[in-house]
């Protein structure tokens, strides 16, 4: 079953490898490739020791009609010599229709949070920051429907909500037939012609069904690189701030860009013996600067405090990750980035300071990036 | 009660239809050439804003929140194409909900889809540089393909617009004659240019000089999108030594580093144009956009 799945993979990637152009019989392909050398393990991190591969990306879109347009984005990673194929979107979206609405349906990335909608190849650092990977498994996507409707306010203002399944966050597989929703609102305008901002907040309820299993989880404080998009820590609530500010001489970003992030996670009612001081909670900041067409250097500071789950009660963990980058992009197509990392625990196991060399390659069509 | 319904019902649809018939058509345009066009054209029926300034390089905007409030607005959205706007303009349509300015409506309109294209690349690989599969986008520097967009455009907006097509044809006229006469003056200063060779930053003058009949002979980027690295300036001003370029070309928005390097070891002189209207002080219409260009290109001995 899994080699029929590589090889009809295989073929889809040689067909639609002929023709790169989209127009109506050939939709946008693009292809990203991400490989790494590590010199550590490190704490909650999908990424080993040594050399290894990220998201290898196969992604199809294109306009299925005059309303709607589609994507389809696979995945391929290899853990212990197993490859592995992974479907992370799977959408359908309209195309303007009346008063501003918004709507997609299929798999897809939630919009939560500021990095979560976004594909890891655009990040500035080689790995999401630590409270991510904890609480949303780095990148949160599952099946569901949203609506987002864009409000006729002189500023940017839209307001969404959505629906999903619920599988792919901690604790999962609930009763319900939907397991997860989330509201989330984004503001966004400009200072100046040179300075952007952007303000989120985003709120997730998921159904938790009590996983009675948790207590066997002994090993799990540390998400032992295996491979699973599912956030390592549960709770019925998560609240999400986020903030943007980029800056740019006179707006010509092509030169030279400042982009300073930030985001704050809190989570709740972690299951059904956690107590009210009982909950997740952690932040990150970060600040990029693009010097140089080609050139870019960056630092992540970042910190969560996590209550492990062991049977009745919980263990107190929390970790603190300082990241140092610096990149250089050959082409707007190609990146290769130096990133030291350093991270301080309590309660986990392969704790390292690292350095890794990444590479993240894009061959094809080449998507816009959101703001 | 159903009569009084009716009546704010009716009110509703006067003051809707009113508001339809004396409301001015709101253009989003994505670079500033088109903004002056479309006022050109559009005159005082048209509200137009541009997403971009000079000074911005078209290759490379963010689709942020305050364009897609200014997409979301508009009725009509004009834009070069031919893939220049490729990173933002998808996302800014998908992004600002707005049905009127999708690619299948008439609300939306390229320039690149009016008139052929120059260098079209025989093979497409990105190991060529950023190319444009569709051919050279730049087209507001050919006055003859201008003017081409420019009936297009008016057309459009006869179409969009039927209540007041004849105001938009006598200023279609009016532009038409007056470009006419321009394009005449300006080819008269330019006559001496003819055969002059320059060193371009990147591929964005072609249209410029290929009405002017000026040679390029070198850029300055070793591929399309790729900045200037100095080997490759280093080959440039080797080359120099036997094809002798009489001037090297900047727009206002790139980094001139590579091009003022250039021209101290070479001697050859760096000229700094603007690439589009707002690109110096003088250019603040298509007009005199030109206008500054050719008396800038002028000074070349």
């Amino acid at each position: 079953m899994k080699y029929f799945r590589l090889l009809s993979y295989l073929v889809l990637l040689l067909g639609v490898a002929v023709k790169a152009t989209a127009n109506p019989e050939n939709p946008a392909v693009s292809v990203i490739l991400d490989g790494f050398y590590k010199t550590e393990e490190t704490a909650l991190s999908e990424r080993g020791r040594s050399f290894g591969l990220g998201h290898t990306e196969l992604s199809l879109e294109s306009a299925v009609d005059d309303r709607f347009i589609g994507r389809l984005t696979t995945v391929l990673e290899s853990h212990d010599g197993e490859t592995e194929v992974e479907m992370e979107e799977a959408f359908l979206n309209t195309t303007g229709i009346a008063m501003g609405l918004d709507i997609r349906a299929g798999r897809f990335l939630s919009q939560v949070g500021y990095l979560n909608s976004r594909h890891t190849h655009s990040d500035h650092f080689a790995e999401r920051p630590a409270v991510y990977r904890a609480l949303l498994g780095a990148h949160y996507f599952d099946d569901g429907l949203r609506i987002n409707t864009l409000l006729p306010t002189p500023f940017f203002w839209r307001v969404g909500v959505e629906a999903f399944k619920g599988n792919q966050l901690a604790g999962g597989e609930g009763d319900d037939s939907v397991g997860v929703y989330t509201v989330n609102t984004k503001l966004g305008g400009d200072f100046s012609v040179s300075n952007s901002w952007q303000l989120g907040a985003s709120y997730i309820k998921h159904k938790l069904k009590i996983v009675e299993d948790e207590h066997e989880d002994e090993e799990h404080g540390e998400d032992d690189h295996g491979h699973s998009h599912s956030a390592g820590y549960s709770a019925e609530n998560l609240y999400i701030l986020d903030a943007v500010w980029k800056w740019a001489p006179l707006g010509n970003a092509r030169n030279r860009q400042l982009i300073l992030l930030g985001e704050y996670i809190y989570a709740d009612d972690l299951n059904e013996y956690a107590t009210d001081d009982d909950s997740h909670e952690g932040w990150y900041a970060s600040l990029v600067y693009r010097f140089h067409p080609q050139w870019g250097i960056g630092i992540r500071q970042g910190e969560v405090e996590l209550k492990q789950a062991h049977g009745e009660h919980f263990h107190d963990q929390s970790l603190k990750e300082t990241d140092v980058m610096v990149s250089w992009s050959h082409s707007h197509f190609s990146t290769i980035r130096l990133q030291y990392s350093r991270q301080q625990d309590v309660g986990f196991e392969s704790v390292n300071d690292a350095v890794s060399l990444q590479y993240v390659m894009s061959i094809g069509a080449h998507g816009a990036h959101e703001f | 009660m159903n009569f009084k319904k009716n009546h704010i019902v009716l009110l509703l649809l006067s003051w809707s239809i009113s508001n339809v018939a004396f409301a001015k058509l709101d253009i989003l345009t994505c670079e500033p050439e088109w903004q002056s066009l479309a006022k050109s054209l559009g005159g005082s029926k048209v509200n137009v804003i541009s997403a971009t300034t000079a000074f911005q390089d078209p290759h490379h905007i963010e689709a942020r929140p305050s364009l897609i409030v200014k997409a979301r607005n508009a009725d009509l959205i004009f834009c070069t194409g031919a893939q220049l706007e490729i990173g933002w303009l998808p996302l800014l349509l998908t992004k600002s909900a707005n049905s009127r300015i999708q690619t299948n409506q008439l609300g939306y309109f390229l320039a690149s889809d009016q008139v052929e294209l120059i260098e079209k690349p025989a093979i497409l690989d990105r190991s060529q540089g950023d190319v444009h599969a569709s051919g050279n986008p730049h087209v507001h520097w050919d006055p003859y393909r201008l003017l081409k967009v420019a009936e297009a455009f008016s057309e459009r907006l006869k179409i969009m617009d039927a209540a007041n097509s004849e105001y938009y044809q006598q200023r279609y006229v009016e532009f038409s004659s007056r470009w006419g006469v321009s394009i005449d003056k300006w080819e008269s200063l330019a006559s001496a240019l003819r055969g002059k060779k320059a060193i371009v930053y990147h591929k964005n003058w072609s249209y410029l000089l290929n009405w002017l009949g000026l040679e390029v002979i070198g850029d300055l980027e070793p591929k399309p999108g790729i900045p200037p690295t100095s080997a490759h300036l280093a080959g440039l001003l080797t080359n120099m030594s036997y094809n002798n370029p009489d001037v090297i070309l900047v727009a206002n928005y790139q980094n001139n580093k590579g091009a003022h390097w250039l021209s101290e070891k070479s001697g050859v002189p760096v000229l700094e144009l603007p690439f589009t209207v707002g690109g110096s002080k003088a250019a603040n219409s298509l007009f005199s956009l030109y206008d500054d260009t050719l008396s800038k290109l002028n000074k070349i001995r």
